[in-house]
């Protein structure tokens, strides 16, 4: 056979560059026999670009493939039949150093991610892809059939909430309305999260598959993909598939033989406003509005889209179903815990050594999927915390880093799952400036609709301004405590009511930090440079002056070949002697 | 059909419905729950979550505004922790809250007396009104507009913006004082009924005079013991006649003496009256005793003769009144404060050859008035600043000889802030002197305390370690509980304005003890201030706002000053007053008295403290010439942006960016004038604070206002308005939840058409013509012109006009003195004059408002949809209960506020084509024909007789399918409200209406049929008063004998006009009137076209009555005044029938209101037996005809179109005047 060469085209991958090694292959094709195609992203993040080779004797995902690999690739490789074993990170012939990234995963929500074209409905199809709908013609299951199923497989909200799909479901399908929709929240905007971008552009008809089940459980005749314009592949993705699906008859009139089952979807694009993730507040931005939230109840499945019955459900739940009715829920619970059943796509971000996307059973610990998938710790550095759920969560030390991860076991640490984001935190993170990240961004992001979520938050974030700044005052903690919970109690929505978890877990669990910058006026993670004394390390110092030059307060004394001194009184603490010096001869403390 | 549920409220039982909010049920169960955002006509949205309130089972508090109850549900609406989330709630939006409650000079005055405010009433020339205002809490406004320190003008921040040229605020007070002052009729407060209880002031300075005109008011019987033969204490003794004349003291020592309050003069405490006889028989005594006693220099050799404590020098001479002859002398003065100044420049006055002030820090730091140094200076002062006293050298006889000075520099500052003057070492020398005035501090002589504590029984009278009495700082209670203090004897020496605050606090603490109450200081209110965010600097104001130069204060040349008469002359006319009172910036809100956050913020004890940080600074927005932003004072509670969306319907408004960067913004465009805002002011009336406010043209206090409620005299709606007035001056007008305008509902004419109401142009009495020009008559003169001129002429040369301004009452009088008087039927109202007899159909209109929410589909013909409150009833119909809206219009506007819209050209051949086109097809509900109607064969007959296409092609519809499907879809729906309005639909084309509605069946039943909106708020009563010569009132026909005589024993004459002779339109045409009287019209003004219409009135004698100069009333032989509807009863008939009566609110400003006018008429010809609204409306009631039988509609039809108005606004000047106003305003 003629070797097949693929590429992971991904946004993750464009990024690392893969769109030139791609470019680069087609050049080489024309001198040499194999097929190119592409594929999205099979979650290696820290290994891209990836290309897959396909021959004969098996499959061979090499790793950070540029341009010059691509060639000696094509050459030793698809020409030479001589696999290059040190650069291949995944195959079924032998054991890759990255063994122990895919060993701990089951891939459910991204079982097709990174093994097929996503631009082709055939390549979906061929992959069991619509047979869950079909199952439902097949097996003539009625509307309630489908939700229990739904019910029965435990499925919880992929999107942060863990709401039982199948309640939400029955709840929808209980309102009785001429028209209803349903909704595809693709609104993902915790930073750190891609695994919905990921399934869009990966995988996008198992989410309109996902759609169709549940507007025929529902009973809705209306369907949105709401994704923010960020995500412009997977949009593209998207709009190719729908076409895709409606040239097959898979959406329009009466589709897949159901009589009266009608359904039209279409992509709406979202301005990137992080609170539209909110159900009522994406409403609104569907229907031309400001993205707002409204006050629930009356929940969405009452009266949502246009006052309709509507159920939203986020990617990954969505990208779930389709398996789930082919397979059956018994299939899919024997994954996970019991009441967290199935998998759980995670984002492994910051100071991690493989970072990426795994997708793991419920129930594994947070320091099997940090340290057996994630691979640990750059650095020798010491792991320090994690956060969960994005802005809305919680960082968590090492002491509870055997949390199992399922729903309940992480909401009672004060974190939650959240979308699936996990950012890795190593000692040299400083806990209160992370707390600050985050509600720097939530109160940016609110929609300043709420006093409590626009001013409160804004208080709190200066406060935190304040501490970092090394103008902490004593009481400040306990304001951050008093108003933190207030703006939890009296917000509209899950932006306000979330907004806080950071800082209150980070004081929760760190809180000497936080007493270290307000009273000792340093920061013990070594980050907040106001707080940081810059001294030279006068055994190191060869006296070459690049940090004296360099000083814009000129505070660094010192001759030619001598010792340097800084004068801490008219230190600024910009760090530039720090990052100049060639010699490691500048001390942080 | 909700279900009735049962709640518990604080653990309560309580019945509400399903579907209804908490907060609702908790209203109406009188428990108060605060809100800034929920507004019942809107949505729910909750964003300030002020409402909060716990519910069982339910994490985090829940806003009460936008949560069902169910069934069982256990909510708290108060307890602490709901009680802190409310309070952070409110600190929160204080701390982004950077504007200002009160003007900086009220926060600053001791007493705090309302500047703004009086400069608000002096603007509008209301002297006495200011002076009243003023008397809130200072009752010597003369006095003090002379000689207070003003803190007032070092806080104002004109300074900012006229370099240090404050507005002048006491100029100001004089000028209203004096005004004041010299009118018979000035000022005097109410004087409660006596209460038995008496109080004993003793002395009769500003702080005693305070505490006994107010607690004389109160009904306590107050007298004064002083011990001067004068009252005015330091005033009196202190300040020197050319600052403050006696005369003029004693005048306002008049204005309080004469509420009743005695003064004992020369009645020492201690020595001729003893504390035995007080207490034995008052309930009450309070010590106003000053500071009476001067200080030395505290330097060596001050004992020689020759040097006084400068206030024993000039209570001396007062006291005496002898004055020194200080000629050739030199008198050195040691101390930089007004005592200083009043001693140096009486010695000025007394001759003196050299005088010398000597002071110890610079001139910047001198307590003294400015103005007092720049006037002692023109007068010949000497100044040695940075310079004290170390030693008085005497001669051998002990008398001075001259004094040793050392020269200061300033250091470091001390407690006040001040520097610290710090001797220059061997900088001594000697200065030459007769006479030294110490000015440096006085001490308070409390030398009667051994007689109070000998005879007090509950307590001791106690000094503290600076030798005042001692009393509790808040209530001035003292060790004796029936004694306070207050002024001076308290404080130590202070100003005037302090003893008058003092006295304030001392009559709040006495009125409780004589009430028996628990003494307890005034509860602050919450006030919020620029100052707590940022200094303010003259950056913010320069290139803000204009500047204008200070009207400063007239004096008498420094040459002829050698004398003790007034230096300050005051200001000499109104203009330079009422010039000086548009300086004031308004820094106040103008819903100081009004806004919720204030009031919920002093409520929960709210600061603006608590969280500090970055605050948000605005620059208000003044573009729109009646709707102000303030963005700075919003709270983003979008009230105004939900109500001009899902009420008003023109979405003018919108939010612009998140977080704590979000605002409210014009809608598309920098400015609300760029947007479809139609100025209806309803973002106003919801505002919660003062962030939407109106944009005044004159300064609007803010002021405690009276509001009097009445009915809208503008369009036919009839909705209730409040008329907000200071003493008949209106400053704004708000809606009122009236029996049309339940929901509070109101627009632009209501809102801000009331500048007519405050129009000085105004005419107030009978003007005759007399060779070409009016002159002023007495009202008999006017009606026996009257009578003579009815009575020359023939009864049909007689032509009577009524406007539908005028109420029921009145009409019913005009045509009367028509009738009855004139033994005419020539009676009509211009408003129809010559339009066709159309419009008579739209008075059988059925549908109500409240219905349109009730429609499945609403169809409006015409273009003006969304301008007024129907146009809001419609819209919120739409929005909040989702029901279709189509429009038949021959305008593009407004296609994407409403569901359809269907362009036509002209809506007559539309509305026949659609008729046509129904009965052709055999549409028609002949049900409801045959029961209902008549004259059905007739107009089908006719009108299919008619050419379809012709029909088709004069409506201008772009296909005939755009007609056919209108009358398909309007003739199925089920419940289908027409609303049209007169002004843009013919009367032709109205019948043309009223014959689809009977066609179609939907006439006469509910949610159903025609809504008719009519130009004037009382068109109904025009045809229910008889205002038409076919129709008597109660619309009874003119030629029917039966009624006829029904009228003549009525009114008790005989001889009334029996139906009509010639139609007045052809007589008026061919100038067949020699008399011609039109009352509440303005056809010259309002003509569409002149060249027909002016010569109508070209008649012998013409008679106006109008309350302005109208163009018409410019061509009358007599004018008689109008009144305004507030300052009369009566009552209106609205389009839907409903008569609303109103009644007088306002005094009326001239002699006779329009409706004792009519009665005095009529009764020239022996029409008597009524003299008032009550009287004429029981006449009206006695004269109806009684009718029970269901109405039976009768089909017409027409041949042609008829659009052929005459006179435009309604022929009312009032809305000529207004929407003139209204558009050159937008220019």
């Amino acid at each position: 056979m003629k070797p097949k060469v693929i590429v992971g085209l991904g946004s993750c991958g464009i990024a690392a560059g893969a769109k030139k090694t791609y470019d680069e292959l087609e050049i080489i094709k024309k001198d040499a026999n194999f097929d190119l195609d592409q594929t999205s992203c099979i979650g290696m993040c820290y290994k891209e670009p990836l290309v897959e080779v396909v021959d004969e004797t098996g499959s061979y995902i090499y790793g950070d493939v540029d341009e010059k690999r691509a060639h000696e690739i094509i050459e030793r490789h698809v020409k030479g039949n001589e696999v290059i074993k040190e650069w291949v990170v995944k195959t079924e012939k032998f054991e890759t150093s990255e063994k122990s990234f895919l060993d701990g995963q089951v891939k459910i929500a991204l079982r097709n991610c990174g093994f097929m074209n996503p631009e082709r409905i055939e390549e979906y199809e061929a992959r069991d892809g619509y047979k869950g709908i079909k199952k439902i013609k097949e097996e003539n299951l009625s509307q309630e059939d489908v939700i229990k199923e739904i019910l029965d497989s435990g499925i919880r909200g992929r999107g942060g909430g863990g709401f039982p799909t199948g309640l939400k479901w029955k709840f929808a399908n209980q309102s009785v309305n001429d028209e209803k929709y349903i909704i595809c929240n693709a609104d993902e905007g915790d930073p750190g999260a891609f695994m919905d971008r990921s399934v869009l552009e990966g995988d996008p008809h198992a989410v309109l598959e996902g759609m169709i089940i549940g507007a025929y459980a529902i009973g809705a005749n209306g369907g949105v993909v709401y994704c923010r314009a960020e995500y412009p592949l997977a949009i593209h993705r998207l709009n190719i598939a729908i076409n895709q699906a409606k040239e097959k008859g898979y959406l329009g009139k009466d589709i897949f033989g159901i009589k009266g089952f009608d359904l039209d979807i279409y992509v709406k694009e979202g301005a990137g406003a992080f609170v539209c993730g909110e159900e009522t507040a994406l409403i609104a931005s569907v229907e031309g509005e400001r993205g707002m939230p409204r006050k629930r109840p009356p929940f969405p499945a009452v009266s949502g889209l246009w006052k309709k019955p509507t159920n939203i459900n986020n990617v990954e739940t969505l990208s779930n179903i389709p398996w789930i009715m082919y397979n059956g829920a018994k299939e899919f619970s024997k994954y996970g815990t019991e009441k967290s059943s199935g998998t759980k796509v995670f984002a492994l971000t910051g100071k991690i050594n493989h970072g990426g996307l795994v997708e793991v059973p419920m129930g594994i610990t947070i320091r099997d999927v940090i340290f057996k998938l994630g691979g640990g710790i750059p650095d020798g550095k010491k792991f320090k915390a994690v956060q969960l759920g994005g802005p809305s969560g919680g960082s968590l030390p090492e002491s509870l880093i055997d949390t199992p991860v399922d729903y309940d076991s992480v909401n009672a640490t004060g974190a939650i799952m959240g979308s699936g984001g996990m950012v890795v935190m190593d000692e040299s993170t400083c806990m209160v400036d992370m707390a600050r990240f985050f509600l720097d961004f939530t109160a940016k992001e609110s929609c300043g609709k709420c006093t409590f979520c626009r001013v409160g938050t804004k208080r709190m974030l200066e406060i935190l301004n304040r501490i970092v700044e090394g103008d902490g005052k004593e009481g400040d903690i306990e304001t951050l405590l008093e108003l933190g919970e207030e703006i939890k109690s009296n917000s509209l929505c899950g932006l306000g009511q979330t907004a806080p978890n950071p800082v209150l877990t980070a004081i929760k669990y760190f809180r000497s930090e936080f007493e270290a910058h307000i009273y000792d006026k340093k920061c013990p993670a070594l980050n907040c440079r106001p707080l940081i004394t810059y001294e030279v390390v006068a055994d190191a110092c060869t006296g070459c002056t690049l940090c004296a030059i360099n000083c814009p307060v000129d505070c660094i004394d010192g001759a030619k070949k001598e010792v340097h001194f800084i004068q801490q009184d008219d230190c600024i603490h910009c760090g530039s002697c720090f990052t100049k010096c060639n010699f490691n001869a500048i001390k942080l403390s | 059909m909700s279900k009735e549920i049962t709640i518990y409220l604080n653990d309560k039982p309580v019945k509400a419905k399903d579907g209804e909010f908490i907060l609702e049920v908790a209203n109406r169960e009188g428990i108060k729950i605060p809100t800034l955002c929920n507004d019942p006509r809107l949505e729910p949205y909750s964003s300030c979550f002020v409402c909060v309130v716990e519910i069982e089972g339910m994490r985090g508090h829940q806003p009460s505004c936008s949560t069902k109850v169910a069934d069982g549900m256990k909510i708290i609406t108060d307890n602490p922790a709901v009680h802190k989330s409310r309070k952070t709630a409110l600190d929160l939006l204080l701390s982004n809250h950077y504007a200002d409650c009160a003007a900086p000079c009220k926060n600053t005055c001791p007493a705090g007396v309302d500047v703004q405010g009086y400069i608000s009433l002096i603007d509008k020339g209301m002297y006495s009104e200011a002076v009243s205002l003023i008397k809130e809490v200072n009752p010597l406004p003369a006095i003090c507009g002379r000689v207070c320190v003003r803190p007032c003008e070092a806080a104002c921040r004109r300074n900012l913006l006229d370099e240090d040229h404050a507005v002048g605020i006491d100029y100001m007070k004089r000028f209203a004082a004096d005004y004041d002052l010299a009118h018979e009729n000035h000022y005097r407060p109410e004087v409660k009924p006596s209460t038995g209880k008496k109080v004993a002031v003793i002395g009769a300075g500003p702080g005693g005079l305070t505490t006994a005109y107010y607690l004389q008011q109160e009904g306590h019987q107050v007298d004064i013991y002083e011990g001067k033969n004068h009252a005015g204490g330091w005033l009196r003794y202190g300040i020197p006649e050319y600052r403050l004349p006696n005369d003029l003291l004693d005048k306002e020592v008049e204005t309080i003496t004469e509420l009743g309050t005695n003064i004992f003069y020369e009645k020492k405490l201690g020595e001729n009256v003893s504390y035995k006889d007080i207490k034995a028989n008052y309930d009450a005594t309070i010590l106003t005793i000053g500071s009476q006693k001067g200080t030395l220099l505290g330097v060596e050799g001050e004992d020689a003769e020759g040097i006084y404590p400068g206030v024993e020098f000039l209570n001396e001479m007062e006291a005496t009144g002898k004055k020194p002859d200080f000629s050739g002398k030199t008198v050195v003065v040691v101390g930089g404060g007004n005592t200083a100044m009043d001693c140096i420049r009486t010695s000025q006055r007394l001759g003196a050859e050299r005088t010398v002030i000597v002071y110890r820090r610079t001139e910047n730091e001198m307590p003294a008035n400015p103005i007092e140094i720049h006037e002692s200076k023109l007068e010949g002062v000497e100044y040695m600043i940075l310079t004290n006293p170390t030693k008085v050298n005497q001669t051998d006889d002990g008398k001075l000889k001259s004094v040793s000075l050392i020269k200061m520099e300033l250091g470091e500052p001390d407690d006040s802030g001040r520097r610290r003057p710090v001797p220059v070492e061997g900088s001594e020398f000697d200065l030459e002197c007769d006479y030294i005035l110490a000015a440096i501090g006085q001490k308070t002589d409390v030398n009667f305390i051994d007689d109070i504590n000998k005879y007090a029984d509950d307590g001791q009278l106690v000094v503290n370690r600076w030798g005042d009495i001692d009393a509790d700082p808040k209530t001035l209670q003292t060790g004796i509980k029936s004694v306070f203090a207050a002024g001076d004897g308290v404080t130590g020496a202070a100003t005037l304005i302090e003893a008058i605050a003092q006295g304030n606090v001392a009559v709040h603490s006495v009125k409780q003890f004589l009430n028996g109450e628990e003494i307890k200081p005034k509860p602050g209110e919450f006030l919020s201030k620029r100052d707590n965010f940022v200094k303010q600097e003259s950056d913010k104001y320069v290139g803000k706002y204009a500047k204008q130069e200070r009207q400063e204060m007239p004096v008498m040349d420094a040459n002829a000053r050698m004398n003790f008469k007034e230096v300050e002359l005051g200001y000499s006319d109104e203009q330079t007053c009422q010039t000086e009172a548009q300086r004031c910036l308004e820094c106040g809100c103008v819903e100081y008295f009004d806004c919720d956050l204030k009031a919920h913020a002093t409520e929960y004890g709210a600061e603006q403290g608590v969280y500090e940080g970055e605050f948000k600074e605005y620059n208000v927005d003044f573009s729109h010439p009646y709707i102000e932003i303030d963005n700075n004072k919003c709270i983003l509670c979008s009230r105004c942006i939900r109500t001009c969306d899902e009420v008003v319907g023109a979405s003018a408004l919108g939010l612009v960016k998140r977080g704590f960067d979000t605002h409210v913004a014009p809608a598309m465009g920098d400015s609300l004038t760029e947007t479809n805002c139609i100025s209806c002011g309803m973002c106003i009336e919801v505002c919660p604070t003062g962030a939407m406010s109106e944009n005044f043209n004159f300064k609007p206090g803010p002021l405690q206002l009276e509001k009097e409620t009445t009915i809208c005299n503008y369009c036919s709606t009839g909705c209730e308005i409040e008329i907000n007035h200071r003493k008949g001056y209106t400053m704004k007008v708000t809606v009122s939840d009236g029996l049309i305008n339940k929901d509070g509902l109101m627009c632009k004419s209501g809102k801000f058409g009331y500048a007519y109401l405050n129009n000085p142009n105004r005419i107030l009495k009978p003007l005759h013509k007399v060779n070409g020009k009016f002159e002023e008559i007495s009202f008999d003169e006017a009606y026996k012109i009257i009578e003579d001129k009815i009575k020359a002429v023939k009864p049909n040369e007689n032509m009577f006009f009524a406007g539908a301004r005028m109420s029921n009452e009145e009409l019913y009088m005009v045509q009367k003195l028509a009738r009855g008087g004139a033994k005419t039927n020539n009676v009509s109202s211009l408003s129809y004059f010559g339009r066709g007899a159309g419009y008579h159909t739209n008075n059988i209109a059925n549908a109500k408002f409240e219905e349109l929410k009730d429609a499945s589909r609403i169809y409006y013909i015409g273009n003006e949809l969304n301008k007024n409150v129907p146009g809001f009833f419609i819209n919120n119909a739409k929005k909040r209960y989702n029901v279709p809206v189509e429009m038949v219009t021959t305008s593009e506007v407004l296609k994407d506020k409403v569901n359809k819209a269907t362009r036509v050209d002209n809506y007559y051949y539309f509305v026949k084509a659609v008729n046509h086109y129904l009965l052709t097809k055999g549409e028609q509900n002949q049900m409801f024909i045959n029961d209902r109607t008549n004259a059905f064969d007739d107009y089908k007959n006719a009108l299919l007789a008619e050419n379809y296409d012709e029909l088709i092609k004069k409506s201008g519809v772009a296909t005939k399918d755009l007609v056919e499907k209108f009358a398909r879809t309007y003739n199925d729906e089920m419940n289908a409200i027409l609303v049209f309005h007169e002004n843009e639909i013919s009367a032709n084309a109205s019948v043309e209406l009223y014959n689809l509605v009977m066609i179609t069946g939907k006439l006469g039943k509910t949610a159903n049929g025609i809504i008719v909106l009519k130009e004037k708020n009382n068109s109904h009563g025009i045809a229910d008063m008889g205002i038409c010569p076919k129709h008597e009132v109660g619309m009874q026909k003119s030629d029917d004998a039966s009624i006829i005589s029904k009228l003549e024993a009525k009114w008790g004459v005989s001889g009334l006009p029996v139906g009509v002779e010639q139609s007045p339109l052809d007589v008026i045409e061919n100038g067949g009137f020699k008399n011609m009287f039109v009352f509440g019209e303005d056809p010259v003004g309002c003509s569409t076209k002149k060249d027909k219409t002016d010569k109508w009135f070209d008649v012998d004698f013409l008679v106006v009555q109008d309350s302005f100069m109208t163009e018409t009333a410019e061509k009358a032989d007599l004018i008689l005044p109008a009144s305004f509807t507030i300052e009369n009863d009566g009552s209106f008939t609205n389009t839907q029938k409903i008569i609303q009566s109103f009644y007088q609110g306002m005094e009326s400003k001239i002699e006779k209101t329009t409706l004792s006018q009519l009665i005095d008429l009529n009764a020239k010809f022996g029409m008597n037996g009524v003299s008032d609204a009550q009287d004429v409306m029981n006449e009206i009631i006695s004269l109806l005809p009684v009718d029970t039988d269901s109405p039976t509609y009768s089909f017409e039809y027409t041949n042609e179109d008829n659009q052929n108005k005459l006179f435009m606004a309604g022929v009312d000047s009032l809305i000529k005047m207004f929407g003139k106003e209204f558009m050159t305003s937008f220019k």
